[in-house]
């Protein structure tokens, strides 16, 4: 698994599609990729990107889910996958209780993806930072 | 010598902090400057973390939520400054001081009263780490209130940035080094 961050706009996606030309992938927005997507990857060769994380994390938090533990399990059988997510913390704390809670929760699912990941790379104005 | 630590919310900064003077620091007594001040059960339940994750590394905690220097006099006497301390979090002290009178201190006095405070720390201490909050990219124009309390806290983490030896930013709990002093 590999973790691509950084702010609003900065061409995440554009960096990582750009690393992967040639190759095969599907990209899932704000979403985890269902077990028929992941069967269908595996099939197919095909890499799987999630753009947008912190929005799927986002929704969950406000369905009441467990972010933590979905991310987990389907990073359990280590598939080739690529995260990609905004940095939503820097700022100021939020006055609303659920806007705390996500920026909080956020942050430390990703400080545990950042550890589980074989790379970690911050994009700012689309050039990419290798920081693990 | 001072050590910058700077992150978001969530971002594994004081877990870093931490690590960071244990393992250089190994077996020492180490003092924990805690500036945050509790309101409710969610302030309550930070502290909780916080303790946990320090307990039986060895740190004796400070509760010091303004005039910062005050700390020093609540430490052992050491001889030569020999004391080791962890200071968190800038953000908290900053507003203590912004918002402990009415109206509120504007930012250069409140600029002023922190640094005042941190050379004194820093003269009569070995090793402080400082952690401090990266506030200001979120892109919403707040009200003047909070303007001017991110005002404060970007004059306060620059002037702490030039007196450190060493500044790293923790993203996603990866520390990034942005200055090392040689």
């Amino acid at each position: 698994m590999r973790l691509v961050i950084g702010g609003y706009a900065q061409g995440k996606l554009n960096y990582v599609l750009r690393s992967y030309q040639g190759d095969h992938y599907m990209v899932t927005d704000a979403a985890i990729p269902s077990e028929g997507q992941l069967q269908e990857a595996v099939a197919e060769n095909k890499k799987i990107i999630i753009n947008h994380f912190h929005n799927w994390v986002r929704e969950r938090i406000s369905k009441r889910g467990n972010p933590e533990q979905e991310i987990s399990s389907l990073l359990e059988n280590d598939p080739e996958i690529i995260i990609i997510s905004d940095e939503i913390g820097n700022g100021i704390v939020p006055v609303d209780v659920f806007e705390r809670e996500y920026r909080e929760r956020t942050g430390r699912i990703l400080v545990n993806l950042a550890d589980r990941a074989e790379e970690v790379v911050r994009v700012i104005c689309g050039i990419g930072q290798k920081i693990k | 010598m001072v050590v910058l630590v700077i992150g978001g919310s969530g971002s594994g900064k004081s877990e870093y902090a931490e690590e960071y003077i244990i393992t250089r620091f190994p077996g020492r007594k180490k003092y924990y400057i805690a500036t945050m001040q509790v309101f409710d059960k969610e302030g309550q339940a930070k502290i909780e973390r916080h303790r946990k994750l320090r307990s039986g590394k060895g740190f004796l905690t400070i509760e010091q939520p303004v005039s910062i220097e005050q700390a020093l006099s609540k430490m052992e006497r050491l001889p030569e400054a020999e004391n080791i301390a962890l200071l968190e979090c800038m953000s908290n002290l900053v507003a203590n001081e912004m918002f402990s009178t009415k109206p509120p201190r504007p930012c250069e006095q409140v600029t002023e009263r922190i640094m005042q405070g941190i050379r004194a720390l820093d003269k009569g201490l070995k090793h402080l780490v400082i952690v401090t909050n990266n506030v200001f990219e979120d892109g919403i124009l707040y009200d003047e209130t909070t303007l001017e309390y991110m005002r404060a806290m970007g004059n306060v983490n620059e002037r702490l940035a030039v007196m450190a030896d060493r500044v790293i930013e923790v993203v996603a709990g990866i520390p990034v080094t942005i200055k090392e002093r040689k």
